[in-house]
């Protein structure tokens, strides 16, 4: 078994496994740092049989099947599973410090890269860090993220902002992380987690804003304030809510963020009017 | 009645309000704003575990300066509202 240590938000990870399994983690390689000491997680993989467990929830979304539980002695299951058949088992323990995933052979690399994702999220979730489903850009020195439910075109504005305005560079375009700070402040991260986008950058950026897409036959953009912009973060954001002390974590993180940092909602076309309008908005 | 398990009082930006949280709340889908006296009330219910009409205007009027009728009032207008949103039973 080989050892791979990552900084991802600052929060330092190890992944253990054969070499031929720690080959395949390509995306993960701008974020590799040396031998490190107090971990927040550590994830092996390893190969394995089914793991008998208590379902609790679980989340379908585009095919992907997730489904949590728990074991009889009470450490947390997770199940991946595409187009019905099973890629991996994921049993955390020690407040998901400790995960081991077992594989089935099928789709091996996104069943690691769910193992992560999930570990990552839930291990930082009380250090006020947030993995996010969104899209990232920056300009000027800041971060800026684009929220909206699967298919309201988080990438297409972010590209919209690439192809149009000057200066622009995409952060991430699935799953940035956002960490606050003792001054109230937040900076987001990209990870090696970005959906179908190869954009796997170890670059951070004060965040400067974040913009909640929906589909219109027009373009207009409103701030969000108080409970709104609240509402608007906490779908956007990936935990297990129905584990207390996480989604005390998670809200901790979510109130700062809806009272500090600008919240927007931009009702749009897939245009570049739309880009021009939100980046002259909230970018000023 | 009690309050529906995974149903939780939050400050959000100063205020308070009731999100669903746990496993059977998960799906709610929104969220409940509570003035100050409801949020209260909503304490009371939580402490309590098994509430009535009458044990929370008795409560409030304990807490609060206003008549036995006036609190029995306002306690069954919240709890109206609350069970026609589903977070107590």
């Amino acid at each position: 078994m080989n050892k791979i240590y990552y900084i991802v938000a600052e929060h330092l990870f190890c992944v253990e496994g054969s070499e031929s399994v720690l080959e395949l983690l390509t995306n993960y390689k701008p974020f590799k740092t040396g031998t490190g000491n107090d971990a927040l997680f550590c994830l092996s993989v390893a190969k394995g049989e089914p793991v008998n467990y208590i379902e609790e929830m679980r989340q379908d979304e585009e095919g992907q099947d997730i489904v949590c539980g728990h074991t009889e002695q009470g450490d947390a299951v997770f199940e991946f599973r595409w187009d019905g058949r099973t890629a991996g088992w994921l049993v955390c323990s020690a407040g998901y410090r400790q995960g081991t995933l077992y594989l089935s052979g099928f789709q091996v690399k996104a069943a690691i890269d769910n193992a992560l994702m999930i570990q990552f999220a839930m291990a930082s979730a009380c250090m006020r860090t947030a993995l996010f489903h969104a899209a990232a850009v920056s300009l000027d020195g800041k971060g800026y993220m684009f929220l909206g439910k699967s298919g309201t075109g988080k990438s297409t504005h972010a590209r919209l902002w690439i192809q149009n305005l000057h200066g622009v560079e995409l952060m991430n375009d699935d799953n940035p992380a956002v960490s606050v700070k003792p001054d109230g402040t937040a900076v987001v991260y990209g990870t090696p987690w970005s959906g179908k986008t190869p954009c796997y950058k170890n670059i951070s950026a004060p965040l400067g804003g974040i913009v909640l897409l929906s589909q219109a036959p027009f373009n207009k953009i409103a701030r969000l304030n108080g409970i709104g912009a609240y509402a608007a973060i906490v779908p956007s954001i990936s935990g297990k809510r129905w584990d207390s002390k996480l989604a005390d974590g998670l809200h901790d993180t979510e109130n700062t963020l809806a009272t500090n940092i600008p919240v927007w909602h931009l009702d749009c076309l897939p245009d570049a009017d739309a880009a021009h309008l939100c980046k002259d908005t909230i970018a000023r | 009645m009690k309050i529906k398990k995974g149903f939780v009082l939050r400050t959000v930006c100063g205020e308070n309000v009731i999100v669903g949280e746990g496993l059977d709340a998960i799906n709610f889908g929104r969220m409940l704003c509570l003035n100050e006296t409801a949020a209260w009330l909503w304490k009371q219910a939580q402490e309590s575990g098994d509430f009535t009409a009458e044990s929370l205007s008795q409560a409030l009027c304990g807490e609060y300066d206003v008549t036995p009728e006036q609190a029995l009032a306002d306690v069954n207008e919240t709890i109206d509202n609350w069970s026609k949103l589903g977070v107590i039973e």
